[in-house]
Formats: C-alpha cells, structure tokens, sequence
C-alpha cells in the first residue's frame, strides 16, 4: 500500500453530516441520514453495507453527480457543491454500471475523456495508449466496445477513470457481476493505482475484497455509518466484545454490525 | 465550445454507425414524396395549378419531405440508453459545461441535418424539382431543414432528460403528426377549410413549410424565409434553454 498521510494535512475525502432525501410521488426515501467520513490521502477505503444500505447514493454525492439534500462534502480539500467543476479535475469516477458508450472503440472512449479534461487531441492520444497499457487492453484496444467481455469493460471503466491523474478515485462496486478470475484482476489494477499514489474509495458488496484491499473501512446501513475502522480493528473489537476465541472473520463483523445473524433464509448474501 | 464540438463528432460517429437508424430518415420522408406526389398530381397539373408556379406538385411537397426527415430525433434515443447504461453519469462527472453536454448531439443532428436535407434536395433536382431561389436559395433551404432538425431532436432530447425513458420519449416523438399534418402540407393555407386554417396559423411549422416552399418555387422572398427562420431560431433557443435547465437541475 502507499504511504499514508496521518490526518492534519488535506483529507482525501471529507464529509460532514451527509444527509440525502429523495423525494417520490409517495414519500421521501430517507436514502443517506448523516454520515461522517474522513479518508486520508493514499488510503484505499472500503465502504460496505447490504443492499439499499445508501452506498451509491453516498458516492454519487461525492461525486457531484447527486444535490446534498444537507451536510457538506469535500474531495481533496475541494468543495463538491461549492466548486463541482474543480473537484470533478480531482476525483476519477468509476460507478457501479460501468457506464460505457458501446458504439465506441476503446481508444475512442479514452481519447474522448482527455479531450473533456481540457487535453489536446495528440495528449489525449498519448494518454489513452499509456492507459490501455495498463489495463492490458492493447489488442481490444480498436474493437467497439459493444464486444468487450464484463471484466474489459470494467478495466476499460477503470481507465477512463484515470485519465486526468486524479488525486481521488471512486469505485462503486468495481467488482460486482465478474467472474474471479477477471475480480483478481481488478485487484491486482487497484493495488497498483494505489501504489502510484492514488486514493481509492470503494464499495462493495464482498467482504473478502475490502479484508484484502482496504486500509480502513466503514460498514453503512439503513443510511448511517454502523462501524469504521482498520479490518484488524474492527475483528478484534467484536472478539473482545463477545469474548471469542479466535479473531471472527469481517464476514462475522459485517453480520454483527448491520443486525444480521447466521439464521438460514435471514442471511445477507455477503461473500464470495 | 471545444468540448460540445468532440461530444459532437462522438454522437456523429454513433450515427454513422447505426444505419439502421439513419436509413429510415431519408427512406420515409422520400417514400411519402414520391406516394403523395403519385396520387394527387393529377389534381394539381402544373400548367393550370398557379400556386405551383409552373413547377409540378413534387417542388410543392418536397418541403413537407425534408420537415419529415428532420422530425425522427433518434438521437433522443441514445441518450436515453445512455443514460440508462450510466454513461451519461461519466459525461456530467467531467468539468465541461452542462450546456455542452446538450449541445454534442443537437449538432450532430445539425449536421446530419444538412446531409439528408441536401441528399433529398438533390434527389429533387435529379427528378426536375428547380430551386427558383438559386444557389443561396438551396443554402437557405438546407439550413432551414436542419435548424428544424435541431429544434425537433431539441425537445427529444428534453423530454428524454426529464422523462428517462425510452417509451416516454417515444411517445413524445409522435407530436410530429399533429405537427407535420396540421399545415397547409397538401394546398396553400388559402385553400385550407376554416378550421384548417386556423390550425396551420398557429402551428409553427407552417411558417417553416412555407419558407421552405417559398425557396422552391417563388424566389428570394424574403418576408416567408426570416418568418420561418424566426420560428424555427425562437423555438430552438427555447428547446436549448430548457435542455441546459434539465440538465442543471438533473439529479
Ligand atoms: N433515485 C432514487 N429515488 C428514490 N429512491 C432511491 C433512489 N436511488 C436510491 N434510492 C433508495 O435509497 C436507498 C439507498 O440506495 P443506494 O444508495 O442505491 O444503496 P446501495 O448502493 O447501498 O445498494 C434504497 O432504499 C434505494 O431504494
Ligand atoms: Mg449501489
């Protein structure tokens, strides 16, 4: 992992109170009720919870992408609402569709984020053949991406990501619907995002994924933050608190905390 | 205006590749022509018709092809699946300006917009329509068909904004039969019964059409072309404005 910086300079991500109410013909969907988050510049930070529990809607208020119902976000000391065009330059956004234009190559899709990141079209050139080194998309790399298998679409995701350097990457369930072959992939891709310096926020649905990636992470559900910490933190907590054995696994951490317990047909699908 | 301009060139590659939706748009529009033409030709033979202006019936309806062929708004259409695959989401996390964002397609339908509108005008000329407004004349006339396309794949692409969905957008896109059908499209709106004529009065297209047609077979008139450019202008600065408000507002 990369070198961490303690808190007192600039957060990568900060955010205060949080709070975002959807409005529906019916009622308002209470989707995200104050949640607090600090992540340090060059951690990856994993942001777990079950389905619904509000993680997407979390991330796409960091990401400018959704209005703060309340509450205030920053992103590399940028503010979200304030400066939304500043804090885009500083965050890389890969969301859980892997939102792709199909009809396009690979190479087009990546020349095309360069140009909308104020590249010139030779820099953007330049920029997407050193990307698709990276995420070893070479071969594909003039094939419509309408072709690209799960896992290319999400590495190409991934790439388009990182077109403008960004100081903060966002993934939300970078993983989710791949088989473990291409996941292992994706990992080995984030480590070594991660070890040029790059921060990543993640979510995800798959506990053996934030144990294996994240520095620190924190369990959400129903729309408020239920546990934060290191993974070691939070097993030997629960260890302590039940006077346990041996350490549980984040498996027995997550169930703990999001009030779920091993009863068959009551089990969140969680892992693996 | 950088950015719109490669958003623009992305959504004109989108349509040159799918041609199954590009075909439709010049193959329709010239269909209906070359049908309408065959049925009521007999009734307007040129020589006794005055408001045909010794030209036959195709020149008088030509103009109602090229309003046709602007009047698909396909491009609404992908945006929809854009915004349904999440694309669209990468596109507003990216620091250009919303008002780019909008504007990519629409001149890309601009463009498109000139290509069908001078293909169907020369297939014209190729079957003995004349432009009695000359080589400026055909400028005018292509650039109208395609500040209508504009206009049209503008208020697409707003109830594509505000809807999200492909059946809404769909839907919305059949305004063009009350739209393209409630002018004087078949005689001169003198010709029109009364509540016919009031209809056209008020629907705007019919001052497009009739700048269109004025083009055709009068000459520079230039009273018909500024009111149909007019229109036409008023009207995309609407569909503009409320396109950059939806997408301002889009959450
Ligand atoms: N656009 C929306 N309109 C109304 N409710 C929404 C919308 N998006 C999400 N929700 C609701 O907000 C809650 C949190 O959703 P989400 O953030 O997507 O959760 P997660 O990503 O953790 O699965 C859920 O109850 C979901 O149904
Ligand atoms: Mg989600």
């Amino acid at each position: 992992m990369a070198k961490v910086q303690s808190s007192g300079a600039t957060a990568a991500v900060q955010a205060e109170g949080l709070v975002k109410h959807y409005a529906t013909k019916k009622e308002v969907i209470e989707a995200v009720r104050g949640v607090d988050l600090r992540v340090e510049t060059g951690e990856v930070f994993g942001f777990l919870g079950p389905n619904g529990a509000g993680k997407s809607t979390t991330v796409r208020m960091l990401t400018t992408l959704l209005s703060i119902t309340s509450g205030s976000a920053f992103v590399a000391g940028v503010d979200v609402a304030r400066d939304p065009d500043e804090a885009r330059r500083r965050m890389g956004v890969a969301l859980q569709e892997a939102g792709l234009d199909a009809r396009q190559t690979g190479r087009e899709l990546l020349v095309l984020q360069g140009r909308l990141f104020d590249m010139s079209p030779s820099d953007a050139s330049a920029r997407a053949d050193e990307l698709l080194a990276l995420v070893e998309l070479e071969e594909a790399a003039d094939r419509r991406i309408k072709g690209y298998s799960g896992g290319m679409k999400r590495r190409l995701d991934l790439a388009s990501a990182l077109v403008h350097e960004p100081d903060v990457l966002f993934l939300d369930e970078p993983t989710t619907g791949l088989d473990p072959a291409s996941r292992l992939t994706v990992w080995d891709e984030l480590r070594r995002i991660n070890t040029r310096g790059t921060t990543i926020f993640l979510t995800t649905q798959y506990l053996e994924e934030a144990d294996q990636l994240c520095d620190r992470i924190a369990i959400i559900d129903g729309g408020l933050i239920v546990r934060e910490g290191t993974p070691a933190q939070l097993k030997a907590e629960l260890r302590e608190r039940r006077g346990l054995a041996t350490d549980p696994t984040l498996d027995d951490v997550f169930l703990d905390a999001t009030g779920r317990t091993r009863v068959a047909g009551d089990v969140q699908e969680v892992s693996r | 205006m950088t950015q719109a301009w490669v958003l623009g060139q992305r959504a004109l590659r989108e349509a040159w590749r799918t041609p199954e939706a590009l075909l439709p748009t010049l193959f329709i529009p010239l269909f209906f022509l070359v049908v309408n033409v065959g049925q009521a030709a007999r009734i307007f033979p040129s020589k006794s018709t005055s408001f045909l202006h010794g030209q036959g019936y195709g020149a008088f309806q030509l103009p109602s092809s090229l309003l046709l062929a602007a009047s698909f708004g396909s491009a609404a259409l992908f945006l929809v699946e854009e915004i349904e695959g999440g694309y669209f989401d990468k596109l507003r996390a990216t620091p250009i300006p919303r008002t780019a964002i909008v504007l990519g397609r629409l001149i890309s339908e601009g463009v498109k917009g000139v290509f069908m509108a001078s293909a169907l005008v020369v297939l014209g000329l190729i079957f003995g329509i004349r432009i009695a407004s000359g080589p400026l004349g055909f400028v005018l006339l292509v650039g109208l068909a395609a500040l209508w396309a504009v206009v049209f794949s503008g208020f697409m692409q707003a109830i594509a904004l505000k809807t999200r969905s492909a059946a809404a957008t769909n839907s919305a896109g059949l305004i063009f039969f009350p739209l393209l059908f409630l002018t004087p499209n078949f005689v001169p709106r003198n010709l029109l019964t009364r509540p016919m004529e009031i209809a056209a009065t008020v629907n705007p297209v019919t001052y497009v059409m009739e700048a269109l047609r004025s083009l055709i077979l009068e000459d520079l008139v230039w009273s018909k072309i500024l009111y149909g450019f007019g229109v036409a202008t008023a009207l995309g600065v609407v569909m503009l404005a409320l396109n950059v408000r939806l997408i301002r507002h889009y959450d």
